[in-house]
Order: C-alpha cells, then structure tokens, then sequence
C-alpha cells in the first residue's frame, strides 16, 4: 500500500489528566472493512468519534486521500455514520429520513427520489418510504439508518456498534446484511465492536484496542494463530494460560518449564525475557490433546467435568497447582469414551502451534 | 394494585363523593361568573331574574374594553414569541452545557415562579422609573418575559432531556451544520415542548395581573388591568361578561393544547 485510501496517524486523546487514546496509528485501504476491537474504554469509540469529527484529537492527523481532516468541520467530512442508538429522526418518515442528506446538499428532486428508492432497496426495504421510524423494529430502524449513511455515497462509513441493542439472532442477520452491502457499495467501512465473533464475521482486519493503544491489526486468523500479545490472545477465542519459567530464548524460540518437570522447546516466544524469567504459555483448547497414559513434554492434570458442547466436547481439567485448562474435543474421540471425573490424563500440544507471553 | 379502585368497598362511595366536591370547587366559581354576565340584575343578584346579552353589548360598545384586551393579545404574542426562543436557547445551554455554575444558573432562571410577584413588580417597577421605562409596552413585554421563562425552560427542557443527542449528531453526519441541525431536527423533535411552552407562556402573561397593575398607565392596560381598575369603580355585570370572555378564551387554549397532546400520542 502505497498510497493508503485513509491514514490515521498517531492519533492521541486526553480527556483532563485520562488518557483515552494513547498513539493510534493505521492505514486503511480503499474498500476494506476495518473493525476496531476491544473491550469498553479501550479507546475505540474515542478513535471512531475523532474520525467524525465530534472529538478533535489531542495530537495525531487523518489524511483521507492524502488531505487532512481535521480542520474540516464534521457536516463537511461527507462521512457516513451509524450509530449504537437509534437516531432516526422521529418527525420525519422513512422517506424523508433516507432523503435529509440530499435535501440538505439541495439536490434535485427527482434525483433524490431515486436514490432514495435505491438506498432503501439496497438494505431490502422497499416500499417502506411513508412508514413512521417510532413503528419499526430496531433492526429495521438501523437498516433505514444504514441506507441514511450510503444515499450520499460517503467515500467512508463509519459504524459505532451499530448492532449491539438487538438480540442475537437479529444480530446475525443484520451482520450478514452489512456483508452484502460492502460487497455491493465497495464503501470503506470502520467497524467499531466488543463482540470478537461479530468482528471476525464481518472484518478484513482487525484492529485490536487496548488501554487506548492498538495492540495488533490483522486478519481474523493471523491474530488468532499469531496474537502479538497476551491481551490479543486472550480477547480472540477461547484460551487458555499457563505460568511457565523460561529455561532459554533464543531468536523468539523458547525453552519453558512448566513446573512438575515438564519441559517444552521451541515455543514462539512474544516479548523478551531474562533466563528463569516468568512467562505465560498460551493453550487454545482445540490444539490440546488428552492422553491417558503420560506422553513427553506433557501436562499431568485430573479431569474435573466433562461437558457435551454438540458437535464438540470440552474437557475441563486442573493441573495439580490447581489451573484450569480447558480441552475440546471433536465428539465421539477414543481418548474420552471412558474418560470419568477425578481421573488423570495428560495434555500434549505442538511446540511449534502455541504461544508464550512475557 | 394495592388501592386498586375497585376493591376500595365503602370507601369508594365518599372518594367519588370527595372528588366531586373538589370539582364542584373549581368549576362553580366559574359557572356563577358565566350566569352572571347573562342575569339581567344591575345588582349580580343570584339567581338571575332573567337573562339578557345587554353586558356583553355594553362590553363592545366601549372601545376601552377592546382596546385593552386587543393590548393584552399583542403583549401575549410577544412574550410568547420571545419567551419560547429565549426558553429553547436557554433549556439547550443548560442540557448541553458543560460548565461551572450550570445548577445555579438553572435555579436562578426559576426564581420568578418562586419569588412572591407582588415583591417582583416592586422592583421592577423601581428599575423601570430609573431607566425610563415605566408606563411603556417594553416594561410590559420585559415583566410577563420574566415570569413566563420558567414555564418555556422547564416544558423546552424537558423535552430535550427525552431527545438523544445523538440524533442531532446523526443530522450533522448526515451534512446538516450544527445550528441546520438543532433547527431541522431537534427542534421539531421537542415540538411538543415547544407547543407547551407557548401555551403557558401565553397564558402567564394574558391572565396576569399584579405585574401588570404596576406597569399600566392610564392609556397602556391590559384586560386584567381594566378588570381590576373597573371592578374598584363599581360593579357593573360587565365585569362578569369581561372576565367570562377571558375565560372562555383561556378554556380554548387549553383545550386546543390538550388535543395536540392527544393527536400526537395517536
């Protein structure tokens, strides 16, 4: 990427003595879809807010096109955005919802029916002009606040977790519908969200936020098999940590003791460390495998429950220093057939496949 | 419910019988005023010995009566005009505003519902002879100003506690500049407000009295005024026709009120 589409750089926010935003830099090219991830207060929405333009940022630029925005004042950003609340207005109709953005940039009317039409058809809601917004559903609310956002064809779309007051089910549906759209329009969409499965459904890459700072950006399955850091691998999937003692560290491979004699070698190894420094070895519970007869380089645990997940099985199991590691296994796997609680089993893994954290 | 209505027994009969009483309160008072403007006696004797319109002829054959209560619309109008404006810029800054002294500042533009209205003329009518200004519709327009503000603050504000800014950010996203926004969208989002706070604007200054005593002149009254000058003269029925018009007209407004209240939650 040469000449990025978006560029935010080094972008920084305090509010008084609170830091919000601490150094976010990224480039976002024409048409991808962005998500930025993480927990609340991690700095996100702040970012999102500061590329409308409702916040000015302490420190940092935004070029789009290579033209900084921040001087100009957010109603002539020409950004579209979705927001958590409903925001529809509730004296006009959906029509006229749809139309305000054009009316305002005093478009010829006839051009405004038919784009109006069009943006309504795209987020399938035809027909729906003279309905009153307070009468919808709240997914059908933000699908009309969604059209709202395109009719004006934004070069770039923002949404603040646009999903997050519908059910679940809703949810999904909607997600799919966002997919489509951005397959259709080609707008470049920023994706605010905490909901790691919903940003790995919809996303190109993912920013993942933390304590206002971007811990890694990446495709859902590089930060999944390759989280940078400990916080990444916690927040994408499922996981599991264990406190290991680097042994030796060489070029970002590592040699960890896991205590009870247990010896691993080759571990991609994040972050450096003294030798006999502490580390955390992440496990993810379907890269684990449970033996019953102790394999090397293996952790003794006892088996405390074992739950029918359906398609799966999860093991939950604790080593003798009383961690929890959970085991998933594919449903009707030999080691589990006659596997009871309070027995004892051993998990192995693959060096090469997991990750250890200073 | 525990004192659900129905399940009240005996006591049911002396709480219908309770409200009634206080209905009867509030209405008759009126009603005698209305009979009496119609009785034919020079005297208000009631019951009326017979019925006439003779005091509402005497009533519009005195310009005076007209002219006053023609004083008291213009008046009205412009209080409320500038009462909702100054309520709505006033209720936006203390709901948006992030500033020292906003609790105060919300209080202190409460006071004149507070404050006793004969202690608020005193002083304003002081202030005016300074500046000039007694006797004149301005003094008028400044004095009923001040005690409609309250009722424009509270309904406008109100209202915008109910509306999510974020609807007024979604306007300006959408190319709306900040003030396009709050008056193409948020305004007639809080219409309701708005309608209430001129409502009761209007009538805090069409039926007021003790502020207006002390700005009239003889030649700037309003119909209160000439109400009140009149009745100190004598007592002719055309004060009950007067003050019967003057009901009616507040009746109206409240019902007209009433029904967009209605028209909107339909």
């Amino acid at each position: 990427m040469t000449q990025p589409f978006l560029s935010i750089q080094g972008i920084r926010k305090s509010f008084g003595t609170v830091t919000a935003v601490k150094n976010v830099s990224m480039d976002i090219a024409e048409g991808e879809f962005m998500t930025f991830l993480g927990p609340s207060g991690s700095g996100k929405s702040t970012t999102l807010y500061i590329l409308a333009g409702f916040q000015d940022p302490s420190g940092g630029d935004i070029l789009l096109n290579k033209k900084s925005l921040l001087s100009t004042p957010s109603h002539k950003r020409n950004i579209g955005m979705v927001f958590q609340r409903y925001t529809l207005f509730p004296h006009l109709s959906v029509g006229e919802n749809v139309a305000f953005p054009l009316r305002i940039r005093r478009r010829p009317q006839a051009e405004i029916a038919d784009r109006v039409k069009a943006a309504l058809k795209l987020v399938r809601l035809e027909g729906f002009e003279d309905r009153v917004p307070a009468l919808m559903s709240g997914g059908q609310q933000q699908r009309v606040a969604l059209a709202r956002a395109l009719v004006y064809n934004p070069p770039v779309l923002l949404m603040d977790e646009p999903l997050s007051a519908l059910d679940k089910k809703l949810r999904e549906e909607i997600q799919f519908e966002i997919r489509r759209i951005h397959q259709e329009t080609g707008v470049t969409i920023l994706y605010v969200t905490h909901d790691q499965e919903e940003a790995l459904r919809l996303s190109d890459r993912i920013a993942v936020f933390s304590q206002g700072e971007i811990d890694q950006i990446g495709t859902g399955p590089e930060l999944y098999s390759n989280p940078a850091t400990r916080f990444v691998a916690g927040f994408i999937g499922d996981s599991n940590f264990l406190d290991a003692t680097v042994l030796a560290n060489n070029a970002g491979k590592a040699k960890l003791s896991l205590g009870d004699g247990a010896v691993v070698e080759g571990v991609p190894m994040h972050g450096t460390s003294a030798a006999n420094g502490k580390a955390s070895l992440m496990l993810r519970p379907e890269r684990l495998s449970l033996s019953r007869v102790s394999v090397p380089s293996s952790i003794a645990v006892t088996v405390r429950d074992i739950t029918f997940l359906g398609n799966n099985i999860e093991v939950s199991t604790a080593t003798p220093a009383g961690v929890e590691l959970a085991v998933r296994l594919p449903f009707g796997h030999e080691a589990i057939s006659s596997l009871a609680r309070g027995e004892q089993a051993w998990l192995a893994f693959d060096a090469a496949s997991v990750h250890a954290f200073v | 419910m525990l004192l659900d209505f129905d399940k009240l027994g005996g006591l049911r009969t002396s709480l219908v019988a309770l409200v009634v009483l206080v209905c009867l309160f509030l209405i008759l008072p009126i009603v005698f005023i209305a009979a009496l403007s119609f009785g034919s006696s020079q005297w208000l004797i009631f019951p009326p010995p017979s019925w006439t319109f003779k005091w509402y002829q005497d009533l519009f054959a005195d310009p005076r009566w007209l002219y006053s209560a023609l004083t008291s619309l213009k008046i009205a109008a412009i209080v409320t005009v500038l009462s909702v404006v100054i309520g709505f810029l006033a209720a936006l800054g203390l709901d948006r505003g992030r500033f020292a002294g906003r609790d105060f500042l919300r209080a202190l533009f409460l006071t004149p519902m507070i404050l006793p209205v004969v202690v608020l003329a005193v002083a304003l009518y002081a202030l005016f002879l300074k500046l000039g200004l007694a006797g004149t519709t301005l003094a008028f327009i400044i004095a009923h100003l001040l005690i409609a503000l309250p009722f424009s603050i509270i309904s406008i504000g109100n209202a915008l506690e109910g509306f999510d800014r974020s609807i007024e950010d979604a306007a300006i996203l959408c190319g709306a500049s900040p003030w396009q926004a709050r008056l193409r969208v948020t305004v007639p989002a809080v219409s309701h407000g708005i309608f209430g706070a001129a409502i009761f604007s209007f009538l805090a200054s069409w039926d007021e009295v003790v502020l207006a005593i002390f700005m009239a002149s003889p030649t700037l009254q309003t119909l209160p005024v000439k109400i009140w000058s009149t009745l100190r003269q004598d007592l002719t029925p055309v004060i009950a026709a007067a003050s019967t018009l003057l009901i009616a007209f507040t009746i109206l407004l409240m019902i007209v009120a009433a029904l967009f209240r209605k028209g909107r939650k339909a």
